[in-house]
């Protein structure tokens, strides 16, 4: 201890910025980090067993029909794995850091509130993205793997027969292929994304003032149902006229409180087939942004007068 | 500008405990103190007295409910003032998923350090810490001793001005406290204003410049150490070698006197604390001569 | 930010969210609507199928798990055909079809499975008074057309579904009037099978009293050249031409008659295998 040169205290801080990126990403990764090491990932062996199972149903339709079966059905877990890890994660997360006081030693360096929050959504939304990229990674290689089987055989039975011109050979290998891999299933992904990133900062408010991580979950969970009902709440409110009061105050805060889910349904759309708005996707990014942006808020107002 | 680093002006900090209104507590009542830049401060009170709450409150972890703290002239809360502060927490806790060169490599970056310059800071600490050898290890697996020693390795990290100990010696065994009470010295030495706190007021008497004595959230005495606990019209001596005859011949001198008295006669006892100290240090001696 | 500090913090978020909430409440029913336009987004079911739905099939709905609960729901459909449980399979279908209207394959499915399937095991099923088989075996098909005519207010444009049905009025209910209506529909869209207009006529020829229209509309694809020259077309308007009565010189010469045998009828793939399925 006596060795060490007196240079290590001379005093020497540097100079601070009132917001820096710099830390937000290093919250962020500190949180990746603490995400990696609580195993979270591991969720993503169940999804490839998931599909695995599916692979091997075998339902009784056209090759089509298998392939929109598998599509439909590993894109829907896909989605359902995101939210739910979104908000699990998000609701862990920052209770633990108060919970085993490390918030102490985070909130006494220079750092700001907001700098922390952020840090902690990019974070989710990091792990979140990685993990739906090698989900659809996964799905991809499912799909895309059936679709080549299905199109050899396919053609294999047709041209034994030598009976089919080459343009209904076409035609049929074009039924496979539009219920097979195309690249507008990556929208599909990018709406669950952005679904997840909202569910996230709405946890992250939730988990500000929640009592417990379950607390946090189990509402989360609930607006997001309710949220899926907004279009069902806005034809009430437009043609329903006989409604009592209790239930149109209901419905008029469901749509105001609420966030609307419903609208990233439009990933359904794009499973089934349906040609891509790439416009409409585009605002649906926008919105997902302010989305995040208020919550963010939101969540700061309560977190600033924290004590711990 | 004041000369102070640390300026306490009739602080107050109420907690609410119920739903009630009528239900809270004081911590800390009008508290008022100032430390100067360079020194190293002591705030000495049994548990429960307001003293974490006071450092708390200095790093705005907590907004006061009456009254200010400033450091370095800056509002406490202020981003500035917590640049300047390294803070050692009561019972210091980290990411247990870290290895301890990684915490410290997190508390850098958190303090805008990066690259070279920051694993070249990560060194110096870890060797002023003694730690070098367990920097690759998880913290999960470390002992509350070097958890105390890790977490003065980051609070140290930015090269702060103003240190904040909140019990640093508490729960470590006497020769850890030896060690950390060595550094604070080399800290003082080195200009750096320490903000400490503890219950115990031996393990701090021997650093301090001056302490502030508080209880239930006011502060009862303040001064330099020595001053407040000298008992001026007593003396005492230790006799090495003595025979009881000379002892006697003492006894009788005294006892001639009108206005002396014998208050206190006995063996001298070591404290646990200095005998663990030296055993433990003829051990190592030993070992170094094999 | 003395004043600030004044007024509750809870009192400030609910400003907050409810000044968001009536912000974006236009935009987004705007955007709802325009998603639901380009059929990115299914709209909500209605409230009929809402109450046959049952509460975890609603919740999941809710939940915007749809394409996932409408694929087990196929599952389902399948395990019904197996037990040849035709009325729950009605109802099946109809929450598969309501959870994706835009899913032809759903409609095909549900028409092949009440139209064909169903309609079949009532022709065999001896175990049935045959009073009642005769009355659902049209129960049946006349589900099987319901399910065609919502499945085409939804899809206007489907062959598939306009297929599925002909099968059921041709093969089933020996409807040749309403099967050549829908050949009729099919072979005007895109995508329709070179057949259609063909079968078009040769159902018109079956009806009784159409007999002339069914005529004038072969015979304007016989004229079209030696391509329409096969042997069904041709026997159909020597048929027709017997039956009005055309004059000789205006009918169609005798030697036509092999011309195509080199190129028999092929069946175009089907939506799904077999005709007649009965497990
Ligand atoms: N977050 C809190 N909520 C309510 N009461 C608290 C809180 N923190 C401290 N207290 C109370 O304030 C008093 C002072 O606590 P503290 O400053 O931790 O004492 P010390 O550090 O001197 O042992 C205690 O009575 C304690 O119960
Ligand atoms: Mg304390």
């Amino acid at each position: 201890m006596s060795q060490s040169p007196p240079s290590v205290f001379e005093p020497a801080s540097k100079p601070v910025s009132p917001f820096s990126f710099g830390r937000v990403m290093v919250i962020a990764s500190s949180s990746v980090t603490q995400l990696v090491r609580m195993k979270t990932f591991y969720f993503l062996l169940a999804f490839a067993a998931i599909i695995v199972v599916l692979m091997s149903l075998n339902p009784p339709t056209t090759p089509a029909g298998v392939l929109s079966t598998i599509k439909r059905i590993s894109f829907g877990t896909m989605d359902i794995f995101a939210w739910l890890f979104a908000i699990v994660s998000t609701a862990l997360l920052i209770p633990k850091d108060i919970e085993d006081r490390t918030l102490y030693t985070i909130l006494s360096k220079p750092v700001r509130r907001i700098e922390y929050l952020i840090g902690k959504l990019l974070g989710v939304l990091f792990v979140i993205a990685v993990s739906l990229a090698v989900m659809y990674g996964i799905c991809a290689l499912a799909l895309f793997s059936r679709e080549s089987l299905y199109i050899a055989e396919e053609l294999g039975a047709m041209q034994a027969g030598a009976q089919y011109s080459a343009e209904e050979v076409e035609a049929q290998i074009a039924l496979i292929q539009q219920q097979g891999l195309r690249l507008e299933l990556g929208i599909a992904v990018l709406a669950s994304f952005l679904k997840s990133a909202v569910v996230a900062s709405v946890t992250i408010f939730l988990s500000t003032f929640a009592s417990s991580s379950l607390f946090s979950i189990i509402i989360s969970v609930l607006i997001f149902i309710i949220g899926h009902a907004h279009t069902m709440a806005t034809s009430f409110w437009l043609y329903q006229t006989d409604n009592s009061l209790l239930v149109e105050l209901i419905l008029k805060c469901v749509k105001i409180f609420i966030p609307n889910y419903q609208l990233y349904s439009f990933s359904h759309g794009i499973i089934q087939g349906e040609a891509v708005s790439y416009s409409l996707v585009w605002q649906m990014t926008g919105l997902t942004g302010v989305y995040l942006v208020v919550f963010i808020f939101l969540s700061l107002l309560v977190f600033i007068d924290k004590e711990f | 500008m004041s000369n102070c680093a640390v300026e306490v002006k009739n602080m107050t900090k109420v907690f609410s405990k119920g739903l009630k209104k009528s239900d809270y507590v004081v911590a800390v009542d009008n508290l008022s103190f100032e430390i100067e830049t360079g020194e190293v401060y002591g705030l000495i009170g049994p548990n429960g007295s307001g003293k974490s709450t006071t450092m708390k409150v200095a790093l705005g972890l907590m907004a006061p409910s009456r009254g200010s703290v400033k450091v370095f002239g800056f509002d406490s809360g202020d981003i500035r003032a917590r640049n300047e502060i390294g803070f050692l927490p009561e019972n210091p806790y980290f990411y247990k998923h870290l290895t301890g060169a990684e915490t410290l490599k997190f508390c850098g970056k958190l303090c805008g350090f990066r690259g070279g310059e920051l694993k070249d800071r990560i060194a110096e600490l870890l060797e002023l810490v003694e730690l070098e050898g367990a920097a690759k290890r998880r913290l999960g697996g470390y002992s509350k001793g070097m958890l105390q020693r890790i977490g003065l390795a980051q609070a140290l990290i930015q090269r702060p001005r103003l240190v904040i100990l909140d019990e640093p010696t508490a729960g470590v065994d006497p020769l850890g406290s030896r060690q950390i009470r060595d550094l604070i010295l080399k800290l003082k030495e080195d200009g750096i204003t320490v903000f400490l706190c503890s219950h115990l007021l031996e393990q701090v008497q021997e650093v301090c410049d001056r302490v502030g004595i508080i209880f239930e959230g006011r502060m009862r005495r303040e001064g330099p150490l020595a001053e407040l606990i000298q008992i001026n019209e007593q003396t005492s001596m230790t006799f090495a070698g003595a025979k009881p005859q000379l002892l006697a011949k003492v006894r009788d001198l005294i006892e001639a006197e009108s206005d002396a008295t014998i208050v206190e006669e006995g063996h001298p006892k070591t404290t646990l604390e200095r005998l663990f100290i030296s055993l433990s240090k003829s051990e190592k001696e030993e070992e170094e001569r094999k | 930010m003395s004043h600030f500090k004044k007024i509750p913090r809870t009192v400030v978020i609910l400003v907050v969210l409810a000044a968001f909430g009536l912000t974006r409440a236009p935009f987004e029913d705007r955007l709802v609507r325009d998603l639901i336009d380009t059929k990115m987004v299914v709209p909500p079911p209605g409230m009929t199928v809402l109450d046959q739905m049952g509460q975890s099939a609603l919740m999941a709905t809710l939940g915007g798990l749809r394409p996932l609960v409408a694929s087990f729901m196929s599952l389902r459909g399948y395990e019904n055909f197996s037990e040849k449980n035709w009325d729950e399979l009605h109802q099946t279908y109809q929450v598969i079809t309501a959870l994706e209207p835009r899913e032809e394959f759903h409609w095909v499915n549900a028409i092949w499975h009440l139209g064909i399937n169903a309609t079949a095991n009532m022709e065999l099923d001896t175990k049935i008074p045959e009073f009642e088989r005769k009355r659902r075996f049209f129960n049946y098909a006349q589900q099987a057309i319901e399910f065609a005519d919502k499945g085409i207010d939804q899809i206007p444009d489907s062959v598939e579904i306009r297929k599925q049905v002909a099968e059921v009025y041709r093969e089933k209910l020996k409807d040749w009037s309403s099967a050549a209506r829908t050949y009729g529909e099919i072979k005007d869209l895109d995508g329709a099978p070179q057949y259609a207009e063909r079968f078009h006529g040769y159902f018109l020829a079956k009806v009784p009293g159409r007999e002339r229209e069914a005529y004038d509309y072969l015979k304007g694809l016989y004229d079209k050249g030696a391509d329409q020259h096969l042997p069904t077309l041709i026997y159909e308007v020597r048929r027709l031409e017997e039956i009005l009565k055309i004059p000789y010189p205006e009918r169609i010469p005798e030697a036509d008659l092999n011309r195509n045998r080199a190129r028999p009828q092929k069946p175009k793939s089907k939506p799904l295998p077999g005709g007649v399925i009965i497990p």
